[in-house]
């Protein structure tokens, strides 16, 4: 037996469940709205409509799931030209932008709170941990100040999976997630985001 | 079905990618372009009364010298005078002994570095042109902040009326232009008062 089968059969075995499902693995895309909050929402106070998330969830059982998350979310802010002191006492006029653009990649699991043959809403809740690439420029004019770093990140979510028909594994896929991001970079001291996901979600095997 | 939803799904993502704003994309000429005005603030400009600008421009182009004088040139220092005279500076010849001397640069540079000055200025502005041959050139270190990447235009004005007893032409005041179109006809008047507008101490009493 392999090591990693072993691994495999030992988790099956602490859960104490089985596996009724006919797919394993399951594919999760979803278009996604980030809002900033706090710190964030002071840097840019728009609400980002461009993003995606995707995920593949690994099936433990029918309530429990192990994946990876990765996405994209941009986030932009153009201000009107004023007068800004620097710190070595010049001023300086410009039309300010502030661009990031965000990637998670977290590692996460799954719990669906309401399984069972013909459930039409199936809740769940999960948690995703890892990282995030944090691309950020801040423009003065067309001159742009870079930093682009790779931070902690953690994404809490509530979601509700609605199957297309009963007892289908392919199905619209609906959440909502707050999004832990740690950042420093002058006065921006985080990136933490509600996220609202909107996708599909279906078996690949 | 199944093959729909990946087709939906592909295309859901694609639409997000490509919907990404590009800050240069989203920027007007205008809007690309940043003033740079920085004081010596031990000066009070109220103490001066006169000034005089010089009749041509330095080029220089990667810490070269390079003598032109364009319209555009021609433009720059008829915007200067103006604007100074409505501060209630007065104009005079250099010969009058004025109280501040400006100076106006287009700077050109192809790579990220630090803008020297005093590596040509003397060799460009004597400080005989002002009539204090014996003077030399003082600039406080801002202007080591610069990385210039593309055209520029640096305006400076000099303290003249304290150089016979300090020994030095001292910059009190430069407005520096950055971005696309700046040497454009038609932008010269807003740019150049652009920098006075956010320089208000910029007034003298006489």
């Amino acid at each position: 037996m392999k090591r990693s089968q072993f691994l495999l059969y030992t988790i099956l075995l602490l859960t104490g469940m089985h596996i009724q499902a006919q797919h394993r693995v399951l594919m999760n895309i979803n278009y996604s709205v980030g809002v900033p909050t706090g710190n964030f929402r002071e840097y840019i106070g728009s609400t980002s409509f461009r993003g995606w998330n995707a995920s593949i969830t690994y099936r433990l059982n029918e309530q429990i799931g192990i994946g990876a998350t990765t996405g994209f979310q941009d986030f932009y802010e153009k201000i009107d030209r004023a007068v800004y002191k620097d710190a070595d006492g010049s001023d300086i006029s410009a039309v300010v932008t502030n661009s990031i653009q965000t990637i998670p990649l977290l590692a996460t699991v799954q719990y669906t709170l309401l399984t069972g043959q013909g459930q039409t809403l199936q809740p769940y809740i999960g948690l995703g941990v890892g990282a995030n690439l944090i691309m950020h420029s801040q423009f003065l004019g067309q001159f742009a100040d870079d930093d682009n770093k790779l931070k902690l990140a953690a994404r809490p979510e509530l979601g509700l999976f609605i199957p297309l028909k009963k007892d289908s594994e392919a199905g619209v896929n609906i959440a909502g997630a707050f999004n832990f991001m740690p950042y420093n970079h002058n006065n921006l001291k985080n990136l933490n985001t509600w996220g609202i996901s909107l996708g599909a979600k279906f078996p690949l095997r | 079905m199944k093959r729909k939803i990946v087709v939906v799904a592909c295309a859901v993502i694609f639409m997000a990618t490509a919907c990404t704003k590009d800050p240069l994309k989203n920027l007007s000429d205008e809007e690309s372009r940043i003033y740079i005005t920085q004081r010596d603030s031990t000066v009070n400009f109220r103490a001066f009364n006169t000034f005089s600008i010089a009749d041509s421009v330095a080029y220089i182009n990667n810490n070269q010298l390079v003598t032109r004088f364009t319209a555009v040139d021609s433009q720059f220092i008829g915007a200067i005078k103006s604007q100074m005279q409505q501060r209630g500076f007065v104009l005079v010849p250099r010969s009058q002994n004025p109280d501040i001397g400006i100076t106006v640069s287009r700077v050109y540079s192809t790579y990220q570095g630090i803008v020297d000055y005093s590596n040509y200025y003397d060799d460009y502005w004597d400080p005989f042109y002002w009539g204090y041959s014996g003077s030399s050139y003082f600039f406080p270190s801002y202007y080591g902040v610069y990385q210039v990447t593309e055209g520029a235009l640096s305006i400076d004005m000099l303290n003249l009326k304290d150089a016979p007893a300090t020994n030095q032409i001292r910059s009190i005041w430069n407005g520096f232009i950055r971005g696309s179109g700046i040497f454009n006809v038609q932008n010269v008047n807003s740019q150049v008062e652009a920098l006075f507008n956010q320089s208000p101490y910029l007034t003298s009493n006489p």
